[in-house]
């Protein structure tokens, strides 16, 4: 197969793109974006710096982003030699959009990114995988290299590129019926200077009043494992952290009644300093803290609080 | 209604052993059907016992995959049936691969209405395989799927999105990679396990299915990522007071307060 050296973003009816398009310049070539959903998406699109965008027309009749999947690995096919590189999004429909790029060209989908470069004509990858156990430098041959990345934000680069509507056939297979809006709480865990968070050592959902106690003395957003946010709703599905929830780099990280199970550390890698405070002198966190407390939260963690608040 | 569940038989990575090159030692780590895979099984089963329908269990894999242990783990959580690829051919089969294995499969088992499959696996966890398997058969592919019931007409699909929780009239095929948020599942009984065995297993041999070719990735090197350079200092908290003083203590001289 013939590649070129036109890199493709594809879009879910999320402007928040900047991850997208920083992955797609940084291989060299021109930037094209396929975008799904409304036209103000498109248009926000058009600003956040790629060349041109394809845009599949106003979404009829409640059909959800992921019935335009097929159309968008068909738009890709269709225009002309096979694409350098394609990327999308981690999020739900980002990655429905880049199964069906996937099964259209037969190539693997690269997620757990951590960069991505032209090295020749060739795209080297370097990726995270199996949980972030391991790392791979990688390179798909014969076929573009489709990247999954984390989205990004909003950006506006000052200058629109064209926006083209092309027609799309969605797939009919589902409808919208009802959309509630959740509450939005509005949290910025990765701006935080210091998280604290809390897994199923805690016994009740009102002795969250503790943790967000200690959170207060210590001038930490609060968090939680994701037990806590999926399952039970004792804590807000933003602030859950791990592999699937949110990474975090703040310089103190607190992980209370949490075991440290592999697919939650590896969402505060990247920690400055990790402390653990846990009933079992045995639980895998404490080989992956920098400080911990062997003991039970419902004592260490009152005590801790007026700690805090005694020296400052 | 013929609902399909995609699951995985799959070891913990915890459980691995990393080397320096970044090469994946698993000989101490035991299989088990993927962590949240049984909320697809559960939320396929009350499905089914609703519209009258069959679950048919499907997982693609290495030879391992089908150990007597690894089927009756499967079958003794609400499955009709197994329909098992299992080819060392598919040790290390990238997402894309696995994907195309499964669509055929699900083309060769006939007249699907819905596949269910898990929100990630435990080993790869990236969440990719149902939505390219969906890209595969050509069908909707919808992730984060917090609910299915059926209807009149279909399925009830919820979803758990950014935008807000959105619900979804399902009439025709589609592939839904369900949340722990979907349903409880089922703690196999003794009865189900004895159950298990008497339930019907079809090994379908990789080359009996119609895969297309996929390219897969080259790996040029490896490596294992820098952790473990933590300080790992162990305070013991039997005194909450005197404990929680030493901590603080030390958090302010490493600046982190
Ligand atoms: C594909 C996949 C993706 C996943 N993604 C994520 C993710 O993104 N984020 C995530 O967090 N998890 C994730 N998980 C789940 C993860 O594997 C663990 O199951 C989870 O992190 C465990 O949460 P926990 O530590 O709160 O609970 P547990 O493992 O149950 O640990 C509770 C801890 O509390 C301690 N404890 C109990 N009582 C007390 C007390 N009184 N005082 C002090 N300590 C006490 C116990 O000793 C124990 O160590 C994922 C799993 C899979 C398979
Ligand atoms: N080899 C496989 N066989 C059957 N189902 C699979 C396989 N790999 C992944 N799946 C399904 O896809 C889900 C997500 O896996 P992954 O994309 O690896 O995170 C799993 O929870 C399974 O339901």
């Amino acid at each position: 197969m013939n590649v070129s050296t036109q890199t493709w973003i594809v879009v879910a009816d999320d402007p928040a793109v900047s991850g997208l398009v920083t992955t797609a310049r940084g291989l060299g070539g021109a930037v094209s974006a396929v975008v799904v959903g409304r036209k103000s998406v498109a248009d926000s699109v058009a600003r956040a710096g790629v060349d041109e965008v394809l845009w599949l027309g106003e979404p009829g009749d409640g059909a959800p982003v992921e019935a335009y999947a097929g159309e968008v690995a068909r738009v890709l096919a269709e225009a002309g030699a096979a694409p350098l590189a394609v990327v999308g999004a981690t999020t739900p429909a980002g990655r429905a959009l880049l199964g069906a790029v996937a099964a259209r060209f037969q190539v693997p989908v690269l997620a757990g990114l951590r960069g991505a470069t032209l090295e020749g004509d060739a795209v080297v990858v370097e990726r995270s995988v199996l949980g972030g156990i391991a790392e791979r430098r990688v390179q798909v041959v014969g076929g573009p290299s489709v990247l999954a990345v984390a989205a990004g934000g909003v950006t506006d680069e000052g200058t629109a590129a064209a926006v083209r509507e092309v027609p799309a056939q969605p797939l009919g297979a589902a409808r919208v019926t009802d959309v509630r809006v959740k509450e939005q709480t509005g949290v910025d865990l990765g701006a935080a200077r210091a998280v604290v968070a809390v897994g199923r050592g805690l016994k009740a959902q009102a002795d969250l009043d503790l943790i967000t106690d200690l959170a207060a003395a210590a001038g930490a957003e609060l968090a939680c494992s994701r037990p806590l946010a999926e399952g039970v709703d004792w804590v807000a599905k933003e602030r859950y952290i791990g592999i699937s929830g949110q990474h975090i780099a703040p310089e103190l990280y607190v992980a209370v009644g949490i075991s440290g199970q592999l697919q939650h550390m590896v969402g505060v890698r990247d920690a400055k300093v990790v402390v653990a405070i846990n009933s079992d002198k045995a639980a895998p966190v404490f080989a992956q803290c920098d400080y911990g407390i062997v003991g039970d939260l419902y004592e260490v963690v009152p005590a801790l609080a007026a700690a805090l608040r005694a020296g400052s | 209604m013929k609902i399909v569940v995609a699951y995985k038989w799959a070891p913990n990575p915890q459980d691995a052993e990393v080397a320096p090159d970044g090469s994946v030692d698993w000989s101490r780590a035991k299989g088990a059907v993927s962590e949240y895979d049984p909320v697809a099984f559960e939320a396929a089963r009350q499905l089914a016992d609703a519209t009258g329908g069959e679950v048919v269990g499907l997982t693609v894999g290495a030879a391992s995959v089908d150990s007597p242990l690894a089927r009756k783990a499967a079958l003794s959580r609400g499955l009709d049936r197994l329909v098992v690829v299992a080819d060392d051919r598919l040790a290390d089969a990238d997402g894309t691969r696995l994907a195309a294995v499964l669509a055929a499969a699900v083309r060769s088992i006939g007249d699907v209405d819905l596949v269910l499959a898990g929100d990630s696996s435990v080993d790869v966890a990236e969440g990719q395989v149902p939505m390219t398997l969906a890209g595969q058969l050509g069908w909707l592919g919808m992730a984060a799927v917090s609910g299915v019931t059926p209807s009149a007409d279909g399925v009830v699909v919820e979803r758990d999105l950014p935008g807000g929780i959105t619900t979804l009239a399902l009439t025709g095929p589609a592939v839904l990679a369900v949340t722990t948020d979907a349903v409880v599942p089922r703690v196999p009984g003794m009865k189900d396990i004895l159950g298990a065995a008497k339930k019907p297993v079809e090994v379908v041999p990789l080359d009996a299915l119609e895969v297309p070719d996929v390219v897969a990735a080259t790996t040029l090197s490896g490596s294992r990522p820098e952790t473990g350079n933590r300080r790992g200092v162990i305070i013991d908290g039997a005194d909450a007071s005197s404990a929680a003083a030493e901590l603080v203590a030390a958090l302010r001289t490493a600046r982190a307060l």
